[in-house]
Order: structure tokens, then sequence, then C-alpha cells
């Protein structure tokens, strides 16, 4: 009897240490909810990298849990360019291809190509099986309307032991023209509507978005701190000097980062806390308050120590992080 | 409340009990007592044995060198005689040991040749070294500052073994009798110094007694004292030897009080006097309550230093801290300082301003502080005073919660004390005082009594 409990105790203990907190996460739409990010977008290849994209791609990862068996789909949202939401630039004449990736290859942990930051020729990004991929256009069938990629059985994803998931990708690339495509993505069971997979999740490593056209709205990114971090770099790109980025954690209450102006890219080092490994950092992007700067499309990358690159969770592992003030004293002589 | 009313004392002379020793011999001088472990070394002029007086040339009886060995802790054996080879013919005495315990340095005639017998020669005394082996003297060899023309006796060796000291009217000195130092340098005893006027009178000094705890006693029939030979002590600070204090009565008196020497926590020693028939040597006991561990006073603070722990470790952050400190008082930024008027209990409340956002957060983080004075007996006293000023002292501020105090008890830290609450006093040299406060509870219905102590330096500077 106490070796059961003993054994269910270790079991128990591995689950925790050895796989970050996936379980109970069942938010699949991307951006995230609590990132509060109204689009992704990827221009068309002929666009200008000062309008906010600076590589016209765009990839994203889902993980779907070992555990579950039934069909997945990845829907798009407004996947043309094109009608509403999209950013024209003279007229729309923009094409993008969506292509979903599975099995070897994909899982960015094993495979460093696949996260699609390394540059140059002969790097190959589109590891993996297609398993599909459609290119859209100006379509008004898809305009402000969902696109669905599937069925996928959960197995056609490349298994990664260390978070006990099956990886797919899906890459958004700008084949032709020069328009800003603006969309989002949502994990579902369902082909017609957006059914949470429990235990899902998805992330990037370079996240390119469009941020709001107004000042309230406050944009957050969730970087997940792996273990043996004690700095990340930061690089932002094309933030026009719209407001402020503030880093909050547990420990935080916001540590501003210096921001990019228009096409360049600014980089800093923030220095992480022993406690904060494990957990989630908010990035606080806050819009300029004088003037309101519209349709600005930015992207984000960051790296640890070692410059091996973050993943931003759009539901971040660990939750929200909410600063926790702590207030000390101690007593002092008195000045005379 | 306290059993007894507070009172204002601001001498008190009485401070010792003296009583004469047992050892003493009716009809004789005992002089110039030494504590060792066993007992007391002294110097008498009494028979070795049998009823016939041993002489010196000059027809006076001949001091030596006797122990009295503790019987028990208030009894003492008959005294037994250290001899040596000018036991029978010179004065040996007065005496010291050196730190090893075994050298002696002891007194006695310089000249020995033949010129010494005749009655009418004046033969000066010298210091001279010797091994103690049991109730001998052995090895006997001269001091190198002896000189046949002037008296150097009285030896008192430092506890380190540095400084030995004796009295000299050697040429050059400031009248009568001073008091020299010689250091041992390399295996040698550096040529004599002179203590300087400070210690040394146009009158006589004698009987140098370097104690443990660094003050030097001596002898004097300088004027200002009792009468006659006086004790006095001083100490030497800064290289420079303070103003000499005379010890207070009954050690000295109106006739001869000479030859102090005492424990190493002064609360019990030995002197000699000549206030019975002859020289005698008496035991002192201190009433003077000092104790040996006690605190030191801590000034209360209400004083605190407030931080925002993250922030502090950043600073660009884009916030402003807004402390409110729950006394009225406000302060801005993430570590600041406040004081608060007393004891109390204070709610300290953190609101932060967000100035990205302009968002406020009231009462972000909230504490309550409780502020208390310290558990202690307390002493009211100036840091410093001018001698002969007169000044208050109060212990009206401790702060021992629960004690039904009995009595507040002043050790003044000049051989004087004081009882009571509030007390006057007044300091007649300058220098440093250590002032301790000893605060007594009446017994508890168990009959466990508690006690408390605190210090407090106060410096008296010499106030024309």
């Amino acid at each position: 009897m106490k070796l059961k409990k003993s054994i269910f105790k270790i079991v128990f203990l591995i689950s925790l240490l050895g796989f970050p907190v996936l379980g109970r996460l069942s938010a699949q739409p991307v951006p995230g909810k609590d990132e509060n990010i109204p689009f992704l977008v990827t221009f068309g290849k002929e666009g200008k990298t000062s309008w906010g994209d600076d590589d016209f791609y765009q990839i994203f990862f889902f993980s779907i849990l070992k555990d579950y068996t039934k069909p997945v789909y990845i829907r798009v949202f407004d996947p043309d360019c094109g009608g509403e939401w999209d950013e024209i630039q003279g007229e729309f004449n923009t094409k993008t291809k969506f292509s979903v990736y599975g099995g070897k290859g994909v899982d960015p942990e094993k495979n460093e190509e696949s996260r699609g930051l390394l540059k140059g020729i002969g790097v190959n990004y589109k590891s993996g099986n297609l398993l599909a991929s459609k290119i859209f256009g100006n379509d008004a069938k898809y305009d402000n309307k969902y696109y669905t990629f599937g069925p996928f059985n959960p197995s056609e994803g490349d298994f990664n032991a260390r978070w006990n998931s099956y990886m797919f990708k899906i890459v958004c690339e700008g084949i032709s023209g020069d328009d800003g495509n603006l969309y989002k993505y949502y994990l579902s069971s369902d082909p017609d509507n957006n059914v949470p997979i429990e235990g899902a999740n998805a992330f990037t490593y370079a996240y390119h978005f469009r941020m709001w056209n107004d000042f309230k709205s406050v944009a957050h990114i969730y970087p997940y701190i792996d273990t043996g971090i004690v700095y990340i770099k930061q690089k932002n790109f094309d933030w026009d000097d719209d407001g402020s980025i503030l880093v909050v954690s547990r420990y935080k209450q916001g540590i501003p980062v210096p921001i990019s102006n228009e096409d360049n890219w600014v980089n800093s080092n923030i220095p992480i806390e022993p406690p904060e490994v494990g957990s989630s950092l908010d990035f606080q992007f806050h819009k300029r308050q004088d003037d309101l700067v519209k349709n600005n499309n930015v992207v984000i990358e960051l790296e640890n120590q070692r410059g091996d690159a973050l993943k931003f969770f759009s539901s971040p592992i660990g939750g929200v992080p909410i600063y926790q003030p702590k207030l000390g004293y101690e007593k002092v002589k008195p000045k005379k | 409340m306290p059993l007894i009313s507070a009172q204002v004392i601001s001498q008190q002379p009485s401070v010792y009990s003296v009583k004469r020793m047992p050892f003493n011999l009716n009809g004789f001088n005992n002089i110039s007592p030494v504590i060792v472990q066993d007992g007391i070394i002294f110097c008498s002029d009494r028979r070795f044995s049998g009823i016939e007086d041993r002489t010196g040339f000059d027809g006076r009886r001949l001091y030596n060198i006797y122990i009295a060995e503790k019987k028990d802790t208030s009894g003492f054996r008959k005294p037994r005689v250290v001899k040596s080879d000018r036991s029978n013919k010179f004065n040996n005495g007065p005496l010291c040991f050196a730190p090893d315990k075994k050298t002696v340095y002891f007194t006695s005639e310089v000249e020995t040749g033949k010129i010494a017998e005749n009655r009418n020669f004046k033969n000066h005394s010298g210091i001279f070294i010797g091994e103690l082996s049991g109730n001998d003297l052995v090895s006997i060899r001269p001091f190198k500052y002896n000189d046949p023309k002037f008296d150097v006796g009285q030896p008192s060796i430092s506890k380190d073994g540095k400084y030995l000291f004796f009295a000299s009217d050697m040429p050059g000195g400031q009248g009568g009798s001073d008091l020299y130092s010689c250091e041992f340098i390399k295996g040698d005893w550096s040529a004599p110094v002179n203590l300087g006027t400070r210690v040394n009178s146009p009158e006589s000094e004698n009987y140098p007694y370097m104690h443990p705890s660094g003050k030097l006693y001596f002898t004097s029939n300088r004027p200002g004292g009792i009468g006659n030979l006086d004790v006095y002590f001083t100490s030497l600070v800064n290289g420079t030897w303070e103003e000499p204090n005379l010890m207070s009565e009954p050690i000295n008196s109106k006739a001869d009080d000479f030859a102090f020497v005492a424990e190493d926590n002064l609360q019990k020693g030995y002197f000699s006097s000549n206030r019975g028939n002859e020289d005698d040597i008496y035991q002192f006991v201190s009433n003077i309550i000092r104790k040996a561990s006690c605190d030191t006073l801590q000034e209360n603070s209400y004083c605190y230093r407030f931080f925002e722990e993250n922030a502090i470790k950043y600073d660009s952050m884009p916030f402003r801290y807004e402390w409110k400190f729950g006394d009225g008082n406000k302060a801005i930024g993430p570590l600041v300082e406040h004081c608060f008027d007393g004891p109390g209990t204070y709610m300290v409340q953190l609101d932060v301003v967000n100035l990205v956002t302009k968002e406020v957060t009231y009462n972000e983080k909230s504490e309550t502080v409780i502020v208390t004075e310290i558990e202690q007996p307390y002493i009211s006293a100036p840091d410093s005073i001018g001698t002969n000023q007169k000044i208050k002292l109060s212990a009206d501020k401790t702060n021992l919660p629960g004690w039904n105090i009995s009595q507040y008890y002043w050790n003044f830290g000049d051989e004087t004390i004081g009882i009571g609450k509030d007390i006057e006093k007044s300091y007649l040299k300058p220098g440093t005082y250590n002032i301790q406060l000893i605060v007594s509870a009446a017994p508890e219905p168990g009959g466990s009594a508690r006690e408390a102590c605190i210090s407090k330096n106060i410096t008296v500077f010499r106030q024309p």
C-alpha cells in the first residue's frame, strides 16, 4: 500500500516538474484573450518593412496534449487581404498563403530552423509535413469570416515529450503584393465553431501584430521564463515611438524598455529574478497618449542570455502575472 | 509605584567599609600588602621569632617579607617569613610580582659593603629582583637603575609586564619622592621616565600600584588630602595622566593611609594605615554596586525607513510611490524615511501612481507599524558637562512593563552612588565616567526579584 502511494507521488511530481503546466489551459484564440491584441499581421512581400513587418511571414505553433485524440481544426479569421480589417496600400493586390505543417521537423525545440528566426539561404522554416495550405487574395468570400483547415488527427503533429504534446505549425506568408493582411487563428475541436480544446495552447517566437487604434487599450504578450534564464534580451521593431512597453511580473511593477521608431530595431536586457523562473512575464504595450498612432504594426522577439529565443504563449503559463507589492521597513537612527 | 520615594543624593562618602586584618601584630608595623592566590604577602618589622629584635646597622628594626596564607574565606594562618641572604642585615620590601608570579621585585638597601655597617651611614634603597622558591628569595640581582646616592623602591609591574612603576627621589623630580616608570623593551628595562606634574607634586609620591584596570594608585602627602598620607588614583588617557582623584573615606583618613592594592573588580582590597597605634594592614570592601555586565543605553528611535522592496531594485520605474504614515505626514519615493512623534500604532499606506497610464492605485499595500520604546532602564542625562556643574539625572523614562520597581540605584563611575528616580550630581574632575543605573523590582509572590542595569558614558570637561 505504501509502495503504491510512493509511486503515485513520484508520478505526480514528475508530472509537475517535468512538464510546464499546460494541462488546465483551454484557450486557443490567437492572439489570446489576455493578450488583448486586435490582429496578427503579415504584409505582402513587396511591402516596406517600415510598415511594420520585418520579414513578411509569421509562424505560430499549436500544442495539443497527447491525451486528446479527437480531430482538431485550425480556423483562420479574415484570411483574405481586402475588405474589412486589412491594411490597403494603394489597392488590394496581395496574396497570402497559409500552410499547416505536422510531423517530424515541426517541433521548434528540436529543430531551431522551424522557429522562423534564422535568416539566410538554405534556412527552411517550412519544415515538417505539409498537411494543408491555401492561398488567399482579395476575396469577399473570406472577408471577416473564418476559413477552417482540418480535420487533423492530433497524432499527425510532432510529439514533444517535455510538453507531452503534439505540435502543429501554421505559416502565414505574404507571397505577393504589398498590403497588410490582418487575421486571427483559433484552434478548435469543431470545424464551424470556436470550441476550445482542453490542454492546448499556442505560441510563437516572433510576434507580428497590430496595435490598437485607441489610447486606452493595452496589449500584452506573455513570454515564458524557462529554467536557467538570468536575463532576457528584448528586440522590438518599427514601434513608431508609440507609447511605452512595461515589463510586469509578480516581482516587477513595471520595468520600462526602450522602444523602436520607424523601421528600426531596438533592444535591451531585462534581469530575471530566480522566483520569476517557471512563470510568465507580462509585456504591456501602452499607447502614446498625445497623438494617436493609427494602424501601427509591430514586431517583438525575445531571447535569453544564451541567445535562445523565448516563446510567447497565447495563454500565459502560470496565468497572467500580477505584481505583488512588498512593503518593508526598518528602524533607523534619527538624523541629527 | 516605587516603594521608595525619590531622593536626591549628590555624593555618598561611605561607600567602603574597612577592617583591620587579623595578621597584623600589635606593637609592630605591617605595611604594603600584595594580593596573591594563597593569601596576602606583606612587610613587617616584627621579630622572626623569640624576643630579640633584628635591627639594621642604624639600630632600627628591619622590615621583612611575610606570607599570610588564607585558612578559609575569612581567616588567615600565622604569617611565615620569606627569607633571603639579606634578611638578617637589610630591609626587605615593599615588593611586587612579575606576571610569571615567581619573579619578585622588592626594595632593599643598595650598599652591602663594610661602609653600610657604619651607624651614621645613609644607605639608600634600591630595587632587587629575585625568585620566590618556597619560603626563600633566591637568585637576587640588583635593578640596573639603583644608585647609592638616592632611593629607588616600592616597585609595581603592570599586568602585561611591560611597565615597571616605582618611587624615587632621584634628581630632576618635582620634589620629595616622585613616581617613575620604565618600559620593558627587548628584554631590558628602559631608562626611568618621571610621570610628570599631574601625578608628581612638590611633595612626595610613593607606593605606586598599577591595577589591572589601568588605574594607577599611589600615595601622596600633597595638600588637598584628608590628612597626612592619602591614597590617590589616576589613569593614562591618550598618553596623558589624568588629574589624580582622592580616594574617599574611610580608606583615607586623617592618619597616614598608603600602599593601596585591590582585586581585579575593585570590590575588595587592602591598604596600610597608622590610624591605630602603628602601621597596620586594613581590608576595604566596596559597598558600591557595580555590575560587570551592564547593557549600554540605547536611545529610543521613532524613525523608520520605508521601502517598496521590488521598486528599490530598479531606478527607472515609471511609478510614483506616495506614502501616508498614519500620523498625517506623507512622503514620496520608493525609499523614504519618517520619524514618528512617539510610540503608537500607525497604519502606513502606500499609494502608487503609474506615470505611464496616470492610474493611481490607492492603498496598494498597507502595514501596521507598532512603534514602541525599548524595554530598558533609561538614563536621562547630558552627554557632556563641565566640572563642578550640577546636573539632573532621571530614570523617569525607564520602560520596563510589568515591573514593580522598588529601587533606582546609580553608580556614577567616580566611586560615588545615589539612590532615587531623580538625582542631582556634579563631577569634580574631568574625564569620562561610566554611569550605571541599576533598577530593582520588588520581590514577586514567588520570591523572585528582577534587576536590570543600563550604562551611559558622560564626559566631564574642565570648566574654568
